[in-house]
């Protein structure tokens, strides 16, 4: 079992947390949406995993590369 | 019988020239799952066609001459899908396919004879550097180092696969080439992990030093990841497919696969209605060009943009097409740099290229700058302008900001047709008038709303082509129809398909 930290792409706000700990995800699968040059913009699952953190609420601000959510897989 | 003697002898000679570095190394290979080189060889080429040069160059060091059969690298010609190449395939084996003046002498003929007869060269690579003793000293360097020539004029194509550790000469043809595929459990780098822990001290892992995930993730010099030795090696004959044999001839045309026609009709189902949301570029390409024809190259890497070959009406294309999934299709600095290196192999073969555009702009910010996005942009404007192959675009939605003349806008481009749905602007209007006027919208609501009618201007599709500014407004699902018929009328007639190669000499990394 290890940690995979699922990182925001681009600097943007959290509009939408999608998943909740402890829900099973699949690779590709949206986990929250960022707001981003007027764009809703995905932040997907690396790999099959099962969430078991989240590190931020809707409306936080991102920056590229700031960790959103914690995977186990 | 006559000369029986001698019959004998040539016959034992080959016998042990054949036998790579014994049954005890082969066989371990074999329980690793691993192809050996001459397995590599007889999967790759067309059967019975391998025409082997130096099958008896051998050590020049006596002492070394009876354990290093084809002095470790095994060299020739012969036919992939009945077109001639030549081939490098290291042989681990023997010293570790280890580089010899020898070796590098027998492969300077086989590049030499590819290079001016006009056929692709194939590097099977996996060799753990320079030969010692030999190349210890300074006369070891001046006889080892002598004859080793690395120029990359792009006559012909070059297509590698890394299948193994993969240090010094195997790692300087992988840069080189035109395609590269690196098998999982490889590593490339300048030298081993083991002689990097000596003489750093720290211990290193093989995968972070060069392995698959930085090959195709961080440093984009891998184009494909490969989960076996044959999984390569079909990827090394797919890649050649798309390929002329030599940069004098347009590439080959492939038959069309039956249905091809019919994706691209509900191709409007794939596009979200609302303009912020984003899709997968990826299925939308796949409506439009011919079934099964999509090779992509650096999927893993600068994922804002895809860069890819294919075909169209069975001709090869080189598409580059931004991608909404990653970062809202904004292009970074990755992406500058995957786009640049794809031109500048289209080009220099002869393959038209396709522009798929939807993206916001260029992405900012203090990382993109730390990467020197600047000069990666005007690479990329440079390569647009010198390249001489036609270029050919459908916007999708969005275009704005300078990335519009880096995604073939103004003179960058022969062609330029959008669909109905594009919209074309420099910048975002709320963003201009905190830019220009620094007024902010909660602050001043009025003065904010007066001075964003002066930035808000018709940013359709239409406006656009009311002034020529794009060509032609399509409907999504003409759009394989306009690109057949657009590759047709900008076929280079009296060259015969053949482009001027403007950057034939550009650097192979970026």
């Amino acid at each position: 079992m290890s940690i995979v930290e699922v990182k925001a792409d681009v600097t943007g706000a959290v509009w939408k947390i999608l998943v909740k700990v402890g829900d099973h995800v699949s690779e590709g699968d949206d986990l929250a949406i960022l707001e981003s040059m007027k764009m809703e913009i995905p932040v997907m699952a690396p790999s099959d995993g099962t969430v078991k953190e989240i590190l931020a609420k809707e409306g936080d601000v991102r920056n590229e590369g700031e960790t959103v959510i914690f995977l186990e897989v | 019988m006559a000369f029986e003697k001698k019959i004998r002898e040539h016959s034992q000679l080959k016998e042990k020239a054949l036998s790579m570095g014994g049954t005890k190394k082969l066989d371990q290979r074999k329980q690793q799952g691993i192809l050996n080189a001459r397995e590599r060889i007889d999967y790759l080429l067309d059967p019975g066609s391998f025409e082997e040069s130096g099958l008896f160059t051998r050590s020049v060091l006596p002492e070394a001459q009876d354990e290093t059969p084809t002095d470790g690298k095994i060299a020739g010609f012969g036919k992939i899908e009945k077109r001639q190449v030549g081939i490098i395939a290291n042989d681990f084996t023997v010293k570790g396919a280890s580089s010899t003046a020898l070796n590098a002498k027998k492969m300077g003929h086989i590049k030499q004879v590819a290079t001016t007869r006009g056929f692709p060269m194939v590097y099977l690579g996996e060799s753990s550097g320079a030969r010692m003793p030999d190349i210890m000293g300074a006369r070891g360097m001046a006889f080892s180092l002598e004859h080793n020539l690395y120029l990359r004029k792009r006559e012909t194509p070059w297509a590698n696969a890394i299948l193994g550790n993969a240090f010094g000469s195997s790692a300087w043809y992988a840069c080189m080439s035109d395609f590269n595929v690196i098998r999982k459990g490889s590593c490339m780098a300048v030298s081993s992990a083991r002689l990097v822990s000596l003489a750093t001290r720290g211990e290193v892992n093989p995968e972070d030093l060069g392995g698959w995930k930085l090959h195709s993730e961080i440093t984009g010099l891998a184009d494909l990841v490969a989960d076996t030795d044959e999984q390569a090696l079909d990827a090394i004959k797919r890649f050649l497919s798309y390929m002329p044999s030599n940069h004098m001839e347009a590439p080959p045309r492939a038959a069309v696969p039956k249905g091809s026609d019919e994706p691209v009709k509900d191709i409007l189902d794939l596009i979200p209605p609302e303009r912020t949301r984003v899709y997968d570029v990826k299925k939308v390409i796949l409506k439009i060009v011919d079934i099964d024809s999509l090779f992509e190259l650096k999927a893993r890497f600068g994922m804002t943009v895809v860069t890819a070959l294919a075909r169209i009406d069975g001709k090869t294309v080189g598409i580059v097409a931004n991608n909404p999934l990653y970062k809202g299709g904004a292009i970074d600095a990755d992406a500058c740099d995957k786009v640049c290196s794809f031109i500048v192999l289209c080009d220099s073969f002869n393959i038209p290229m396709v522009f798929f555009v939807d993206q916001p702009g260029f992405l900012i910010g203090i990382e993109a700058e730390r990467k020197k996005i600047t000069g990666k942009i005007i690479n990329w404007m440079n390569a647009m302008a010198l390249a001489t192959m036609p270029k050919i675009v459908v916007q999708f939605r969005k275009n704005y900001g300078q990335a519009w003349l880096n995604m073939g806008g103004g003179k960058n481009a022969d062609e330029f047709a959008a669909w109905w749905l594009a919209e074309t602007s420099f910048m975002d209007p709320s963003s201009a008038v905190g830019v220009v006027f620094g007024v902010n919208r909660e602050a001043e609501p009025a003065r904010y709303e007066e001075l964003l009618d002066k930035m808000v201007q018709d940013t359709s599709a239409h406006e656009s082509a009311s002034v020529y500014g794009i060509k032609q407004v399509i409907d999504p699902s003409e759009t394989r129809d306009y690109l057949k018929n657009m590759l047709d009328i900008h076929d280079l007639r009296i060259t015969r398909g053949v482009g001027q190669h403007l950057m034939r000499s550009w650097p192979t990394t970026f």
